[in-house]
């Protein structure tokens, strides 16, 4: 069924809707070439063919051999969609002045992919999709099914990388400005893992604190969904006006206040932790509030500060040349660790080797160091140009705008679906799974590191993707407060009404956003223990 | 030894869950902990380990307050076990068991041998279920798994909550014979909450019997069956604590040595005479080795020309009870035959004695004296 509407989306396509346009210059209006104008060429005859097979395999009966063929049919059609207009275009390109009325203003004359191309790859992935699925019903392994389900983008990676679709003008754009879109792209990623990480903590904390104190409860989950309905736009112009102010602030001084509050919070914490018990019912939770409220000031501002700088230590990490070796060994000692977690999982390691449970931490270790090294490299770049004196925030990455208000805001943003989840997960255990915890003598932080965070961790992780994909989606409206990242490519875009540059921009915030959901539910699946894995 | 002294347990809504309850219970034995729901059983229990405070009074674990103790310090040398097993779902049986050891740091290879020698003894094949997850085992596995978890660290002192509450009353049965034979070899002293009072007759060297909080009786099963204090006791034990005190009393303690018998070569004269001197309706027969082959009743010895074309041969086992049987049974086999005594054999079937319906009322009527040990049970 599945695969008949495959074939029927491709077919259509290929019959009716033009495949490439071709432009005589950036700004005049194109013309529309269908499958059917290319001059004959058995090869576009194969495109047809295949955006029809479906249709006819979808009552083939063996369901194995059924899925494979249509895996491949739906690979095939995928992959040709994209490359045999490929061919054509370079053909209309070389023709180009022949193609056009007299008069035609014709420089750097640039091929379109059209709608046609879209429905192919729509209609290919439907059909593979299809394949899959069959190939699921029919007991076929999972990682037999993602090789077969991948091969095609593989395919497709390689003709990218090849060369072989230069001619469109999204590739040409891409030529032009591939190195700022490299840059432009890893920024993305650092916004939407720096706000993911700063999010995390502070959510764990609200959901832990939440999913304890009946009385905090209501309000917490209040106040993280409320964020959640400011509008992004808003929310930039709300940050602005107190982010400028800060960022002016001079660093020594302002560590000195940020002393001085702190040590007068965790005072009056102290002299309320003492006084609890004496103190009535109402005059506590006054005093309750204000301590919270005391304490609130510091810790802002020290979120403010470790999330804006942190930003851009770990982007000057990852593109400062001098750091490259220490990156790369970092980054290997972690996939190592990453690797013995795995073989330790599937091959038990653990109950044949006695202390494999220690030794598989090594790697991790020596990631950390490097890690630590590295940041404590990086912002010393950072900030090795000024006197200590002369430290303002600014000089951290505090700016009214820029990556600071709009990582701050993405912080934000992603507090309702982490809180909710570690709430959530948090509440459903069992309680007789932690008295029992508490009766055999776990500590509390035993009790929630060994029992609560693993049982809980599925439920997290579903919060932490879904923070994570729309994270990469606000990110992108991110720089119109200057902020960077790939929204760059589309603001340009739209502004230029340059649907290459939009494109540009968009492809690779989609693709961060599904390879970031696979990496996220690949380490969920291997760190969530057979037990309590759904079946 | 755990000692309740004067202790009290306020919860903060002014409730007295527990009302200046003393007990103590001695080293090496079961102490049932029993009552109708909500009279403070789990509330008491679980002051011991300090998963609640108390309010006032104090509880000596061997002689020291329980709170001289760091509570996770003092919980992991408490074994601890509850009517929902409380097994952790993501780690593995043997990760469960292992707990304990492993939060006192026991070395790897030490705590794999007593994990296996656990699971082994509470009737889990270590090799077959022990890298299961508890999801994978059935109910009563899971309760095995859990008493062999609360043993884990070979602790002195045990909590149990309800821990076979949560099974179908066969299973139930077999997990609390098998604990008893655990607890035979391993001799801890036990706190067991229940609220069933056939598993408290059962399990308990002495039962506290509960009421709102406070103690109403502390006995040995057979005193408390006996001697119920008061009208509350009396029902709460049931109208039928006589049958249930035949249930702690051994054939081999209560049984006559003399009963009427006769061998199988006798003649009937002999037989005759034997009816004649116990003053009874039926004898039994033996072999020459005393095995017991039958009975024989009066009528047929008058009809008959032998003894042996009178008596009727049976199975030992259907008529008999072994030694080690309860005054209960011997008293179903004298109901379902017409018997004035019920024959008791040994191990060879050889007729030992018999239990007789008089026997059985004497053995109710005085108050207390017959209360068994341990030994005198199944
Ligand atoms: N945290 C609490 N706050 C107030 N009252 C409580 C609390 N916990 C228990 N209670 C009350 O204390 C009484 C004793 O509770 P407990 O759990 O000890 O009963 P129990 O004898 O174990 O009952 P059951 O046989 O039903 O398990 C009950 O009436 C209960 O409602
Ligand atoms: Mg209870």
């Amino acid at each position: 069924m599945i695969a008949l509407l495959g074939g029927c989306i491709a077919s259509f396509g290929f019959f009716f809707l033009p495949v490439i346009e071709l432009k005589p210059n950036r700004l005049a209006s194109g013309l529309p070439v269908t499958l059917l104008e290319i001059p004959g060429d058995w090869r576009y005859l194969l495109l047809f063919l295949l955006a029809l097979s479906p249709l006819l395999l979808a009552f083939l009966g063996v369901r194995n051999r059924r899925g494979w063929a249509l895996v491949a049919v739906g690979n095939l059609l995928a992959l040709l969609s994209l490359y045999l207009p490929a061919l054509a275009g370079g053909v209309y390109l070389q023709g180009a002045e022949a193609l056009f009325e007299a008069g035609t203003r014709i420089s750097n004359p640039r091929i379109l992919t059209s709608a046609a191309i879209a429905t192919g790859l729509a209609g290919g992935y439907i059909t593979l999709f299809a394949g899959l699925l069959d190939l699921e019903a029919s007991g076929v392994s999972r990682w037999a099914r993602g090789l077969a389900g991948a091969a095609g983008a593989l395919l497709i990676a390689l003709l990218l990388a090849g060369g072989a679709l230069d001619v469109y003008s999204i590739m040409v754009e891409y030529h032009a400005r591939g190195e700022a879109l490299a840059l432009r792209f890893l920024e993305h990623i650092v916004f939407v893992l720096v706000a993911l990480a700063a999010g995390l903590i502070v959510g764990i904390a609200l959901g832990l604190w939440a999913s304890r104190d009946a009385k905090a409860e209501d309000a917490i989950l209040y106040a993280v969904g409320i964020i959640q309905t400011i509008p992004s736009l808003a929310l930039f112009g709300i940050l602005l006006a107190p982010l400028a102010r800060l960022g002016d602030a001079n660093f020594l001084t302002l560590a000195r206040e940020w002393l001085l509050l702190a040590a007068l919070a965790i005072a009056a914490a102290l002299i309320l932790r003492r006084l609890y018990a004496r103190l009535p019912a109402r005059p506590r939770q006054f005093a309750m509030l204000a301590v919270f409220i005391l304490a609130l000031l510091p810790l802002a501002l020290a979120a403010v500060l470790s999330i804006a700088f942190g930003f851009e230590v770990v982007l000057t990490v990852l593109t400062l040349p001098q750091l490259a070796a220490l990156r790369e060994a970092t980054g290997l000692a972690l996939v190592l660790f990453l690797l013995l977690m795995a073989a330790g999982e599937r091959l038990r390691l653990e109950r044949r080797l006695p202390r494999y449970r220690q030794w598989r931490f090594l790697p991790l270790l020596l990631a950390a160091l490097g890690a630590l090294i590295l940041l404590a490299q990086a912002a010393g770049a950072l900030l090795r140009q000024r006197e200590l004196a002369e430290l303002t925030m600014r000089d951290f990455g505090v700016s009214g705008i820029g990556t600071a208000p709009a990582i701050i805001a993405l912080t934000l943003y992603s507090l309702l679906p982490l809180v909710r989840n570690t709430y959530a997960g948090l509440k459903n255990i069992d309680p007789a799974i932690i008295d029992s915890g508490r009766g055999m003598g776990f500590t509390a932080a035993q009790s929630f590191f060994r029992i609560e965070l693993p049982l809980a961790f599925p439920v997290i992780m579903a919060g932490v993707r879904n923070a994570a994909i729309s994270l990469v989606g606000i990110a992108a409206v991110a720089s119109i407060i200057g902020a960077g990242a790939l929204g760059d490519f589309i603001l340009l875009g739209v502004n230029s009404t340059s649907i290459d540059q939009i494109l540009l921009g968009a492809i690779p915030a989609v693709l961060l956003a599904v390879i970031l959901d696979a990496a996220l539910k690949l380490l969920e699946s291997l760190m969530t223990s057979p037990g309590i894995r759904q079946a | 030894m755990i000692e309740f002294k004067e202790v009290i347990k306020e919860y903060p809504n002014g409730f007295r869950a527990v009302d200046g309850l003393t007990l103590t219970a001695r080293h090496g034995e079961i102490c049932v902990l029993i009552g109708p729901s909500g009279c403070g059983k789990t509330t008491a229990l679980r002051m011991v380990n300090r998963l609640i405070d108390v309010t006032r009074g104090e509880i000596l674990i061997d002689g020291q307050p329980n709170d001289e103790f760091e509570p996770e310090v003092l919980r992991r040398q408490i074994g601890y076990a509850i009517q929902q097993i409380g097994l952790l779902p993501h780690m593995t049986i043997r990760d469960n068991v292992a707990i304990v050891p492993r939060l006192l740091d026991w070395d790897e290879s030490r705590i794999r041998q007593r994990v296996d020698l656990l699971l082994d003894m509470v009737g889990i094949d270590p090799s077959i279920h022990g890298d299961k997850y508890p999801r994978q085992l059935s109910g009563g596995q899971q309760q095995r798994v859990g008493v062999a978890r609360a043993l884990g660290a070979d602790p002195p002192i045990m909590l149990m909550d309800e821990p076979f509450g949560a099974v179908d009353p066969i299973t139930r049965a077999i997990l609390q014979e098998e604990f008893l034979q655990i607890q035979q070899e391993v001799g801890k002293t036990i706190l067991f909450v229940t609220h069933d009072i056939d598993e408290a007759i059962y399990m308990g060297d002495r039962i506290a019997l509960l009421r709102a909080g406070r103690l109403v009786q502390y006995d040995s099963p057979d005193d408390l069956l006996a001697m119920p204090r008061d009208d509350f006791a009396r029902e709460f034990v049931g109208a039928d604590r006589s049958l249930k005190r035949l249930h702690l009393i051994s054939v081999k303690d209560s049984m006559m040595q003399s009963v009427p018998c006769c061998e199988h070569d006798a003649t009937l004269e002999e037989a005759r005479a034997c009816l004649e001197r116990h003053h009874s309706e039926s004898a039994f027969v033996v072999d020459a080795d005393g095995i017991l082959l039958g009975w024989v009743e009066k009528a047929a010895l008058e009809a008959s020309q032998s003894l042996s074309a009178a008596m009727q041969r049976a199975p030992a086992a259907s008529i008999a009870v072994p030694e080690d049987a309860t005054a209960r049974e011997a008293l179903s086999v004298l109901l379902s035959h017409s018997f004035d005594v019920t024959p008791v054999i040994d191990a060879d079937g050889v007729l030992t004695g018999g239990v007789s319906i008089q026997r059985l009322q004497d053995l109710v009527e005085v108050p207390g004296i017959h209360a068994a040990g341990r030994d005198g049970r199944p």
